[in-house]
């Protein structure tokens, strides 16, 4: 999801910071950075309300749901163009839900489109309706991107 | 008409992958592995096209502490004079290897009467059933050997019943099992002690579950009625000096399953005198002497072993006295 809101902007410009200090250590090679990070959800309870908060991934286990950001960057005074970001899923996790935003691969990333067009074969050979489960990679495409241009894209997964 | 039955075929065909899914889903990724996403991106800068990658992120799994426990006695296991194996499943549902600690517990609301817990084991040789002398005994306080992610194990609860117990009573004895870890509330974090040297946390069940176990007593009855017959001298009744006294037992088993040992005993009545040759059990004639049948008589009293007697039989010994 290309999140433009101002809360995610006061954090991009974190990664903006962090971009530059990083190519210039490197000395300049790529105008666009890209920044992972991953966050459990967990539920806590405050005035007796149960509420979902996001917490350090320091206790992790099957049925959390994660929330995987990748926040990115053009550092560059340049425009980028055909910006895909291309996020294979971790074999332990399975894609929580179809968050819209972006595409999916059911097989391993050689093609892509909305989950509910794809199909994948089943054991007896025949096509069934691809599931969350089936999802191998995940895209997003950005047609553009301006010279300081910033964002987040994030999914949601299950752990296995 | 070609559309609908394919249409028929289609959703035939997503029913089963959901079922296949749904079981896919019940092996949780073990405890320890690496959860690590990266993305990379691809885009063009002027005519040159570029591809970049994120840091990887890492997240190492927990262990889920989990556990089921159900009874494998469809049907409730008739328990007598000796004792009785109850037979339950242990399934680790968790993601790593874990022992469990058991209790077992005679005392179930609504028992008819209290079994004695003589010993909990388990099927170390694996073929579903209860072998003394083989499946190994738990001490009491030891846990379960560990049991991995997924596996099963077949415990052995070893009751005897009360004396007090009649036929047909039920009664239930509860093993409670909980991750030798930790339970408690799910979410319970136990810092450092999950597999691996990750935390461990309690799961949904909250690393503990019980099931009961069902007995229902065998246990067989005797009931005894004697009676007697007088024939006088002189064609009548009347108990005179001279008259033969006939006396019956009937012994009457009762309840289910069967006695073993049966034995009926009389004295001969004082003022009486045994009719040498005249003992009998049922139609069977027996010698007053004690040797291989299973009667004796003497002036003293009469002695039948019956042996093992069903539940359902009777058994009748006669004999005759004359009154001095």
């Amino acid at each position: 999801m290309n999140r433009n809101i101002p809360a995610r902007l006061i954090s991009s410009a974190a990664a903006v910071a962090l971009g530059i200090a990083f190519a210039g250590a490197a000395s300049a090679a790529e105008p666009v950075s890209l920044k992972g990070d991953v966050q459990v959800e967990k539920v806590v309870t405050e005035n007796g309300a149960a509420k979902t908060v996001l917490a350090p991934p320091t206790t992790v286990v099957p049925g959390d749901r994660l929330l995987f950001t990748t926040r990115y960057s053009n550092d560059g005074d340049k425009p980028v163009d055909n910006f895909v970001v291309t996020n294979p899923l971790p074999a332990p996790v399975r894609l929580a839900a179809d968050e819209g935003g972006y595409e999916v691969s059911v097989d391993g990333g050689k093609t892509f489109g909305k989950l509910a067009a794809l199909t994948v074969a089943d054991a007896a050979g025949t096509r069934r309706a691809a599931q969350l489960e089936d999802v191998t990679h995940i895209r997003w495409t950005l047609a553009h991107l301006a010279p300081r241009a910033a964002g987040a894209l994030e999914y949601h997964a299950v752990v296995r | 008409m070609t559309y609908a039955q394919t249409r028929i075929a289609t959703s035939t065909a997503v029913l089963a992958t959901l079922l296949a899914s749904q079981q896919a889903h019940a092996a949780n990724v073990a405890a320890g592995t690496l959860i690590q996403n990266t993305a990379s991106a691809s885009f063009t800068t002027g005519t040159a096209t570029r591809t970049v990658d994120s840091n990887t992120v890492t997240v190492k799994v927990d262990e889920l502490l989990d556990v089921t426990l159900v009874t494998k006695d469809s049907a409730p296991v008739s328990i007598s004079s000796g004792s009785a194996v109850l037979t339950y499943q242990l399934t680790n549902t968790g993601n790593g290897p874990e022992a469990f600690n058991l209790t077992a517990n005679p005392t179930v609301s609504g028992n008819q009467f209290a079994a004695t817990v003589t010993s909990i084991a388990y099927d170390s040789n694996g073929n579903g059933v209860y072998d003394a002398g083989v499946d190994t005994v738990l001490p009491s306080g030891t846990a379960t050997p560990s049991v991995d992610q997924d596996k099963s194990l077949t415990l052995f609860v070893i009751v005897t019943g009360p004396s007090g117990m009649t036929d047909a009573q039920t009664s239930k004895v509860n093993l409670a099992a909980s991750a030798v870890t930790g339970s408690g509330t799910p979410g319970t974090t136990y810092a450092g002690k999950g597999q691996g040297g990750g935390d461990a946390v309690v799961g949904a069940s909250g690393a503990s579950a019980n099931a009961n176990g069902p007995l229902v007593a065998s246990v067989a009855t005797v009931g005894l009625v004697k009676s007697a017959t007088i024939a006088d001298p002189f064609g009548g009744t009347q108990p005179v000096p001279g008259a033969t006294v006939t006396y019956k037992l009937v012994a009457t088993i009762g309840g289910s399953g069967s006695i073993a040992g049966l034995r009926l005993t009389d004295a001969i009545p004082t003022g009486t005198t045994y009719t040498a040759g005249t003992l009998k059990l049922d139609t069977t004639a027996l010698s007053d002497a004690a040797d291989a049948d299973a009667g004796k008589a003497s002036a003293s009293g009469i002695d039948v072993l019956v042996g093992t007697a069903a539940a359902g039989s009777t058994h009748t010994v006669t004999f005759n006295v004359t009154i001095q």
